[in-house]
């Protein structure tokens, strides 16, 4: 009996092995499949749309691939012939066309020879201001028509953005034509509060195509970026009219500090529901008050041309709160020492706010307080650059005794406050917390320029011959 | 084992002796064979313990592998696949209507697609329009036919239906006190039975297809007045036809394609839907030449009343000068219907999540979009601010164009303003006329940025306060003594009866007889003189050249004024201070004109006219026009009446318009 029960579960163990064995060739081989088939599908995906695009792409880059100058001249005819009125951004060709302005502005016979748009490069960036355009899809159908494959990126309205509960409208800011090998990168600027153009980021949705173009190699669209309304000027390029700033070289300059950063009005919003906003008729009007000291001496200084930035606690509110600090009384400018000009404070003065204090000087701990209008002051802090970090100084009149504020080195980025276009530094939060330490959050109504902050150091004291010099009250 | 064959020559029934040879046999062959048998059962084991670990390995690497490049798309918002109703293939709907004192609901296919079982709402007849395709809801409205009217506008409202969508009727409380002849006549060309019947608290309910069969109807009666009918409870079958045949065949155009999208969606629109030959939703109105406001923001402000946003964005579009880029639509809440309407005329709109409560919910709703006006136009220097329940009259734009320039030059200047609280069929003349006014009329204005910047949008009332925006705007603090510019005959209609402050009785007493311009490119005259001192010249100059009423006849009596046309008349009525309105109010209430606060006046002047000839009411001795005053004229006195009489006739609105 107990052999009879052996060789059953032999057989029976046989038999289960090869039913296993079965099933795992069966299982392997729907594995198999099914992962080519994936891969067939995300290859599908990356490589273009129809198969007809893939086969363009391989041939374009086995045969010497067509002329840049070719999809630029077929875009700007598209463009033209639906009266949507771009300009020429691309910093290679502006570069280009910057070594010879005169000759271009001057010479109105057609060049044959391609000189600008036929430089070898992956893109053409144009820019195309939204007011002037009502986004029709025409566009993109003739555009299709004429064998572009194109791409459209949208993103929130960062103009709405700052306010509550509104479901803002997303808007394009970025479009690409690819034409072969070649693709035109559109960027489009909006007109914001404080009369600059602004555009946007370029980010990719879940679904887009991450290899349509070479997204990192764009000039345009890493980050947003704040421009001056540009002056046009129409120029015959390489026998194309087109319509470029009227100084390549300056757009170029203003390119590579056009960096944005939007206020963070999510956290602003957490802010006022832990400390909810002073309404109170005071804090309205001092409100009021610092806007108004900020626009003149915004005004004042880009007069001047003198770079500067929020700093202190106007830069705290604009980080914190996205508005002034209706309890800070005054209103704080940062300004390097290398950017000082003597003009500063006649400028002001012309401007309709006196000195109120000076002290230090020029080489050392130099600050500047104007008057404005009732008790509101505005300081102007000037920065001093070592190699690992920065600083500006302090003085006590009374004793004479030196401070010195510590900062970690930092850029400065663009952004708006109080419908202005003004400097932050980049590194904002390194900024706001070197000075007002990890507790920045919370409101603290008390402060002490000479111990509060918690990057201030004492530095001697001014020599008693050198008082009045930097130490002066009016 | 191998060698081992079965021998096939042993018969059954030796199948022991064959057994036993085989035992005999193996025995032989213990050692070996109890090894071979160890191992294939071990061999066997391990290659089922490997099997089971290989599938679960496989397994396990294909759920990371696609959990892997899901993360890799996901770029920063979690896209959530809203899981689409699976398609409908069933051709048969069950449909449910229940009509009742307190509660209606409509059930179709076991989804409830309406309950009203709110108090003191939602009296009247609920109609919900289905696609006879799809089955969707593609309309849902309630009509008060217990109020005068609103029997008309359900009327309006079936007769724009299509034909062959689904309709279901149920009443709540009351729905036949003001459901005139004809209205009963259209349900009853719609197939119902009943309806001609229809009376004081019935209950009722109807299902039908618009121009064909009819699914269902049921009634009760109401016994006596003071009771209500039994509730009804109404289950039908209705049966879907093909999408090809719910469906037009216009031409493939952009605009076709924005109709196609909103035809499929709503319902209750009239021709802008119809397959032969539907109404334009481009009009392309002539440009206005050396337009001063094409590039001044429009907001519309609206709530979810989108067949009151699709008349008035009709209008809108329509009117001369208009620049559709620059208009945006408000939506106060989520609300698809009214952004469905926003997309067929191809404009922009923003909703915006209600804060708050009532007069509160607009008021912050009316900020959050001037500062998003202000927000997405940062070069305006004006915004015009419009209202979803506002006809536009076709020189609107013409008229603001020529009056423009006053806002931005005078400083005493608060508002430009299309309405004239007084401007009724028989108070308003002139379409040419302007007006200096110490109120606010709304309605259709012009806001300065700089006003709204720097005084309003900072201490705007805050949602707690239940404040009305336009109440606030015009309280002294914020006023400061300046003044609206407003016209003679109004450049906007207020056509809106649901609503807020709002009611058919309302509406009927004091919006219905409002004046309204229809002529197109009105040259405004006098636009210089509305500036602060011109117009005082121009005040004195009419006051000089006016003939003095006789001050002995009753001014309420038509008589009052002569039989004229075209001449100017003054009377004086008394008037102790600045606030004292006591005879204006009776005067007003005559005159069958605005008399729920004080309205369009002028230091102490009101300008109207009577009989076709301008007529200039003058306040003694509060108005510094008293002076114009012959000694020998005792100024009016009327008195109010006793406190119960209008406090009834007044609506709630009254109260809350006075506060």
């Amino acid at each position: 009996m107990q052999k009879i029960n052996k060789n059953v579960v032999l057989a029976l163990l046989s038999l289960t092995s090869l039913v296993f064995l079965l099933f795992q060739l069966c299982y392997y081989k729907f594995y198999l499949s099914q992962k080519v088939r994936e891969n067939c599908a995300a290859q599908a995906c990356l490589c273009g749309i129809t198969p007809y695009n893939a086969y363009s792409e391989t041939f374009s880059s086995i045969n010497a691939s067509p002329a840049p100058n070719h999809v630029v001249r077929k875009f700007l005819g598209l463009i033209s012939s639906h009266n949507i009125p771009v300009y020429l951004i691309d910093p290679l060709i502006l570069g280009l066309i910057d070594k010879d302005i005169e000759q271009i502005r001057s010479s109105d016979g057609p060049s044959t020879d391609c000189k600008y748009f036929c430089a070898p490069r992956d893109f053409t960036t144009f820019a195309l201001l939204d007011k002037t355009w009502k986004h029709e899809m025409g566009l993109f159908r003739t555009a299709e028509k004429m064998g572009f494959q194109w791409l459209k990126i949208i993103n929130k309205d960062p103009r709405l953005d700052g306010m509550d509960d509104l479901s803002g409208i997303e808007i394009p800011l970025h479009y690409i034509f690819k034409l072969a090998s070649h693709a035109i990168h559109l960027v489009v600027f909006y007109e914001r509060s404080g009369n600059y153009l602004w555009h946007g980021p370029l980010r990719l949705k879940q679904h887009m195509d991450r290899k349509f173009v070479p997204f990192r190699k764009l000039h345009f669209g890493r980050y947003p970026g704040a421009y001056e309304k540009p002056e046009l000027v129409l120029v015959s390029i390489d026998d194309l009219k087109v319509q470029i700033p009227k100084n390549p070289s300056s757009f170029l300059d203003e390119m590579s500090h056009s960096r944005f950063l939007e206020c963070r009005y999510r956290e602003a919003r957490a802010f006022f529901q832990l400390y909810p906003d002073d309404a109170s008729l005071d804090a309205v009007v001092f409100r009021k008050k610092a806007k108004s000291l900020l626009h003149l001496a915004v005004r004042t200084l880009n007069n001047l041309g003198v770079k500067f930035w929020l700093s202190s606690g106007t830069c705290l509110g604009w980080y914190r709160q996205c508005n002034v600090i209706p309890h800070s009384k005054d209103v704080d400018l940062g300004v390097f020492i290398r950017d000082y000009k003597a003009d500063i404070i006649p400028a002001f003065q012309k401007a309709g706010l006196p000195l109120k204090h000076k002290f230090g000087k020029v080489e050392d701990s130099l600050e500047l307080s104007f008057q404005g209008e009732d008790d509101v002051k505005l300081d102007i802090f000037f920065f001093y650059e070592e190699d690992d970090h920065i600083w500006n100084g302090g003085t006590q009149a009374k004793s004479g005794k030196k401070f010195k504020y510590l900062f970690p080195k930092f850029t400065l980025c663009w952004t708006e406050f109080v419908e202005l276009k003004v400097h932050v530094p980049c590194e904002t939060l390194q900024y706001v917390e070197a000075n007002y330490g990890p507790d920045w959050k919370v409101p603290v109504k008390t402060w002490d320029w000479k111990s509060s902050p918690s990057n201030v150091q004492y530095n001697g004291v001014w020599p008693v011959d050198e008082w009045d010099d930097v130490i002066q009250i009016y | 084992m191998d060698e081992w064959k079965p021998n096939p020559a042993i018969k059954p029934h030796k199948k022991r002796s064959w057994y036993l040879a085989w035992k005999y046999k193996l025995m032989n062959q213990r050692a070996l064979r109890k090894l071979c048998q160890t191992g294939a059962v071990l061999f066997l084991l391990v290659t089922v313990i490997v099997n089971i670990k290989l599938i679960l390995d496989t397994r396990r690497a294909a759920y990371e592998e696609e959990e892997e490049s899901a993360q890799d798309y996901d770029d920063e918002t979690l896209n959530v696949e809203v899981p689409r109703h699976p398609v409908r293939n069933k051709k048969v709907l069950d449909v449910e209507v229940y009509s009742s004192r307190s509660k209606v609901y409509v059930a179709v296919d076991g989804t409830t697609v309406l309950e009203d079982e709110a108090r003191e709402q939602g009296r009247g007849i609920h109609i919900i329009v289905l696609n006879q395709a799809t089955g969707h809801v593609m309309a849902k409205r309630v009509f008060d036919t217990y109020s005068p009217h609103e029997d008309e506008a359900m009327v309006l409202f079936l007769n724009m239906v299509a034909r062959g969508r689904i309709l279901i009727f149920t009443i709540k409380d009351e729905g036949s006190f003001h459901l005139k002849d004809t209205a009963k006549n259209v349900l009853k060309s719609l197939g119902s039975q009943v309806a001609p019947f229809l009376s004081w608290r019935d209950m009722w309910t109807f299902v039908g297809k618009k121009g064909g069969e009819v699914y269902g109807e049921k009634h009760a009666k109401s016994p006596a007045l003071s009771t209500w009918g039994d509730p009804v409870l109404l289950k039908t079958e209705v049966h879907l036809t093909s999408v090809e045949d719910a469906e037009c065949h216009w031409p493939d155009t952009e605009l076709n394609r924005r109709r196609k999208r909103f035809c499929s969606k709503v319902e209750g629109y009239g021709s802008v839907c119809s397959c032969k030959d539907p109404t334009p939703i481009e009009f392309n109105p002539d440009p206005l030449k050396d337009n001063k406001v094409f590039d001044v923001p429009v907001a519309v402000i609206a709530g979810n009343r989108p067949n009151y946003l699709y008349r008035m964005l009709r209008s809108l579009l329509s009117a001369q000068g208009v620049n559709p880029q620059m208009i945006t639509v408000f939506i106060d809440g989520y609300y698809e219907e009214p952004m469905d309407v926003v997309e067929l005329f191809g404009l922009s709109g923003i909703q915006h999540t209600p804060i708050s409560i009532k007069n509160a919910r607009v008021s912050q709703h009316y900020k959050a979009s001037l500062t998003a006006t202000f927000n997405l136009f940062p070069d305006a220097k004006f915004a015009v601010v419009l209202e979803e329940d506002l006809d536009i009259s076709v020189d609107f734009f013409s008229f603001l164009s020529q009056s423009i320039h006053l806002l931005e030059e005078d400083e005493s200047l608060y508002c430009i303003s299309a309405w004239n609280d007084q401007g009724y069929e028989h108070t308003a003349e002139d379409p040419s006329l302007l007006y200096r006014v110490e109120t606010m009329p709304g309605l259709g204005w012009v806001l300065r940025k700089s006003l709204y910047k720097d005084e309003l949008e900072p201490k705007w009332p805050t949602p707690e306060k239940l404040w009305d925006w336009d109440m606030w705007m015009r309280m002294p603090e914020q006023r400061k003594g300046r003044e609206c510019i407003i016209p003679d005959i109004s450049r906007s209609y207020h056509f809106g009866i649901v609503g807020l402050n709002m009611n058919g009785y309302f509406h009927e007493a004091y919006f219905k007889k409002h004046k309204f311009n229809t002529v197109p490119n009105v040259q405004l005259k006098n636009v210089e003189s509305l500036r602060k001192d011109a117009y005082e010249t121009e005040i004195h100059r009419l006051l000089g050249e006016a003939e003095i009423l006789d001050h002995s006849k009753n001014p309420c009596e038509d008589s009052f004024v002569p039989d004229t046309e075209g001449r100017v008349y003054v009377m004086f009525i008394r008037m102790e201070q600045e606030a004292d309105f006591t005879t204006w109010t009776q005067l007003a209430k005559c005159l069958h004109i605005w008399d729920l606060d004080v309205r369009g006046n002028h230091k102490g002047l009101w300008r109207l006219f009577r009989k076709k000839n301008h007529f200039l009411v003058v306040g003694v001795p509060a108005s510094p026009y008293s002076s114009k005053k012959p000694s020998s004229v005792t100024p009016i006195y009327m008195e109010p009446p006793a406190k119960e009489e209008g406090a009834v006739a007044v609506p709630a609105v009254a109260a809350a318009e006075q506060t």
